[in-house]
């Protein structure tokens, strides 16, 4: 064997997750069982169909595109792949045949690394498995290595993974759900269903109708409460106690939809079915302790346990494990979606637990008002599902019209609730809003009414603090409470913008105010004075655009209900057909700098808000390059569609 | 004259039979290159020698070879050049061809300026019994002249500079790592090699029998 040529490979390899977790001595192995291939510009590594092959990929050099079919014979992008991307690892999580096709975009120079080596690595080295769960846990089809780096990835977080000693190279290949499901009719008595669990020693069976579709689940849990704690008889038929309707989903389900379908329905089981719908047939049942033990370390156990605390100190500790957790995720490249998915899920029970202490502390002083309906908003970030790190938290609260009377009884109710609610959440961790928006302020504590007048004001007379907290305000979501009142206060405000059709243009000019650091790469346009001098300001110059792009147009199409920036995005991909691509890009870039805005604020123990250019390495120059792309198109359509240049405003 | 069996061995690898097969996926090529202690065929000898194979337009790194061979003296001047000095490990010149041999079979023998390296390898076997390597082989940089400059342009009209491999490696985005190591300019030129056999490809060049003439 030639130590030249190994060293060279092993080198470069050393560079990039997951190989940088190796030994020299495993690298060392790898690297001398390493194919170079060489494809020119669209030649295909891989096709959809096709056995997968005995070797997944890293790029070295070029661009390769990763496609799936739109049903119409159309190749969609599914993701990018640049240098130093891992992709193509079907056969490495033992599937047969590829999903996707692989085009290269350019001339491009690939490793082709040997699975049988890299399986035998698996099952040994701890790191590279979560590594490679992280990413795949979450539907990624490419490990990206463009954000950490490798010097995050091996430095970052030394000593905390070791010790989690969890076999969760899981993905989607090790998890087994039971296929032999057991199953009884509607008809059966409680007593039956007991003997069958009893006999196949198993702690869940499906209630079934004639058809063989689900209709109900019964667990050991609900024969202890429902039937001998609850002092039933036994032939209680089993339609009686059984959890209904079941939540289905189908077996290709992804871990990442499994996963955030339990958290979301806040179910311990899901059945798959036929067609994934409880309009088919039962094919096999998944637990809760099923996905778990193929996770480890899951955001379902913070979840689960947050659901069962009622007091702050424990809701205080469980959001500090949840930080943990985050930087984890964002340090293995987990995807953005499935972050802030599981971050907003925490954030909004924390929200919820905090509104049930606070009521449970103040209802009964304040009788006759207390009852009254309320809805508690989140604000900005949080409301756009946004929020990694705990920045400063943005709220309101919304309650319903009181009878006359009783209007300055319910306000105090409120105030005192919102104080409360507000307390407890900085004392998680969630910063006090400089700017004072918040519930715990009187101002943004109203009832219905007020809300409306207050949006009216802002729409109608759109000057410049109607317009800073427009951009607040407006993607304001309902977190707990009753979700209707924000609903008639959307409804009001999509009919002023439709009256008042200036208030638009007013704001797509305060769009515009934030522009991208043009000649970033000439010469990184910094913040010119202050504490922060030398730094480039990512939130102001790349994710406002953005957010503000994103806010003007969806509010043009009259939609104020999506308030999450890539969901808007998608939204208006939808809406318009011939933009799509664009809109599509300026959805991954907003997630791009998500990451990168998180990352510098794990670093820093800050907001992560100011980046200091000469940290960037050259790809993530790169790959920033490339995100600010969208934004500058984003702006010229602005300008045009809102006619700026004529209006002269 | 008696020969060793691995001589034998190499030679039978030839009897009969094309010695390449028609398709370019299907062909063996070794891509080689050696250190000289000088330019001088008759006077200069191996120090070190380096190869690595392409097969279905892969490069794999477990067909590295890296062998250095036990010298009597060697020439200040290629010290200077390639800093190498008698290294542990270094073979027999009998080794040193076994292990040649029985590695390149019947491959085809690719390099840059691939004439010098056969001579001074036929030099190194012939006292083995071994007049002649029989491997078909080509020169990297006659391919890159013929894919960038056609086949019948005239030597009069190519610049020597821009076909050294270091040119070449430059134009086709190879970094130049290892330069002047027997291992490393192997894999240089392989991956030179790699590139160009897809340019030719492109240029709907895909039997041996047009890449070879």
């Amino acid at each position: 064997m030639a130590n030249v040529i190994v060293n060279r490979v092993k080198e470069y390899l050393k560079q990039y997750p997951p190989f940088s977790f190796l030994s020299e001595e495993l690298l060392q192995t790898v690297a001398s069982e390493v194919e170079i291939i060489y494809f020119a510009k669209g030649e295909y590594l891989f096709r959809t169909g096709e056995t997968a092959k005995n070797h997944f990929y890293v790029l070295k050099e070029g661009a390769v595109v990763l496609t799936e079919d739109d049903g119409q014979g159309e190749p969609v992008p599914v993701a990018y792949c640049d240098e130093g991307d891992v992709f193509g690892v079907r056969a490495l999580l033992g599937r047969r045949s590829y999903v996707l096709d692989a085009l290269a975009d350019e001339d491009s120079l690939v490793y082709a690394i040997p699975t049988p080596v890299f399986k035998r690595i698996l099952t040994e080295n701890n790191r590279v498995n979560q590594y490679f769960a992280a990413g795949f846990a979450s539907g990624q089809v490419v490990v990206k290595r463009d954000l950490s780096g490798a010097e995050l990835a091996t430095t970052g977080f030394s000593g905390k993974t070791d010790q989690r000693g969890l076999a969760i190279f899981s993905g989607q290949s090790d998890l087994h759900f039971s296929g032999d499901v057991l199953s009884c009719a509607v008809h059966e008595t409680v007593g039956q269903a007991a003997r069958m669990m009893s006999e196949r020693k198993v702690g869940s069976i499906v209630i079934v109708d004639k058809q063989g579709y689900p209709r109900g689940v019964i667990t050991d849990k609900d024969l202890r409460n429902k039937v001998i704690a609850a002092d039933k008889s036994y032939s209680t038929p089993v339609k009686e106690i059984m959890s209904s309707p079941v939540i289905t989903l189908d077996e290709k389900a992804d871990f990442a939809t499994l996963y955030l379908t339990m958290i979301n329905h806040r179910v311990h089981h899901l059945i798959l079915t036929e067609d994934g719908s409880d309009q088919s047939k039962v094919i096999g049942i998944v637990s809760d302790h099923d996905l778990l033990l193929s996770q480890g370390n899951s955001p379902a156990v913070i979840i689960k346990a947050l659901l069962g605390s009622d007091s702050v100190n424990e809701l205080v500790r469980l959001r500090d494990k949840a930080e943990l957790l985050l930087e984890y995720y964002l340090e293995n490249e987990v995807s953005i979606p499935f972050i802030t998915n599981v971050i907003t899920e925490i954030n909004d029970i924390i929200i919820q637990k905090a509104c049930e202490l606070a009521q449970a502390k103040h209802a009964t002083d304040y009788p006759g008002v207390h009852n009254l309906k309320f809805c508690f908003l989140s604000l900005g970030s949080e409301g756009r599902q946004e929020q990694l790190l705990r920045t400063d938290m943005d709220n309101a609260l919304i309650y319903e019209d009181p009878p006359d009377p009783k209007a300055d009884r319910a306000r105090a109710y409120f105030q005192a609730l919102a104080r409360e609610v507000v307390s407890i959440l900085a004392r998680c961790g969630f910063q006090h809003c400089p700017a004072g928006m918040m519930a715990s302020n009187p101002r943004w504590c109203q009832p219905l009414s007020a809300w409306k007048d207050c949006f009216g004001d802002w729409i109608k007379t759109p000057d410049e603090k109607a317009l800073l907290h427009a951009s607040i305000f407006f993607d304001f979501r309902p977190v707990h409470g009753d979700a209707s009142l924000a609903e008639q206060l959307g409804h009001h405000i999509t009919t002023m913008i439709e009256n008042n059709e200036l208030f638009l243009n007013f704001l797509a000019k305060n769009a515009l105010l934030n522009s991208p650091p043009l000649g970033f790469f000439r010469n990184l346009m910094v913040e010119k004075s202050g504490r922060h001098r030398h730094k480039f300001d990512i939130k102001r110059r790349a994710m406002m655009p953005l957010v503000d792009a994103a806010r003007l147009l969806v509010l043009g199409h009259g939609i104020i209900d999506i308030t999450n920036t890539r969901k808007r995005y998608e939204k208006l991909a939808d809406l318009e057909p011939n933009q799509a691509e664009l809109f599509l890009e300026a959805g991954k870039a907003y997630e791009i700098f998500m990451r990168l805005r998180a990352l510098e604020g794990l670093k820093a123990h800050d907001s992560g808000r100011y980046i200091d250019p000469d940290s960037l390495g050259k790809l993530q120059r790169q790959l920033l390059k490339n995100a600010f792309y969208p934004i500058h198109e984003l702006q010229r359509i602005i300008r045009v569609r809102f006619q700026l240049d004529l209006l002269g405003i | 004259m008696h020969t060793p069996s691995f001589v034998d061995r190499y030679r039978q690898k030839f009897e009969g039979g094309p010695v390449y097969p028609p398709r370019i996926g299907d062909a063996t090529f070794i891509i080689l290159d050696t250190e000289t202690t000088g330019l001088d065929v008759k006077k200069d000898y191996i120090i070190s020698y380096g190869s690595i194979k392409v097969k279905n337009y892969a490069i794999s790194i477990s067909s590295a070879r890296h062998y250095f061979l036990k010298q009597k003296k060697v020439g200040r001047e290629a010290i200077k050049i390639h800093q190498i000095i008698n290294v542990e490990n270094a073979l027999s010149l009998r080794d040193f061809v076994k292990l040649f041999l029985d590695d390149i079979e019947n491959a085809i023998i690719v390099g840059h300026h691939i004439h010098f390296d056969i001579a001074m390898l036929e030099k190194a076997v012939r006292p083995l019994g071994l007049k002649k390597l029989l491997n078909a082989r080509l020169d990297t940089r006659k391919l890159a002249i013929r894919l960038e400059m056609g086949k019948h342009a005239g030597h009069q009209f190519i610049p020597a500079r821009d076909y050294g491999l270091d040119a070449l490696c430059r134009r086709y985005h190879i970094p130049l790592d290892d330069r002047h190591t027997a291992a490393g300019d192997a894999f240089l030129t392989a991956q030179l090699f790699l590139k160009l056999l897809k340019k030719a490809k492109q240029k709907g060049i895909t039997t041996m029998h047009d890449l070879m003439t």
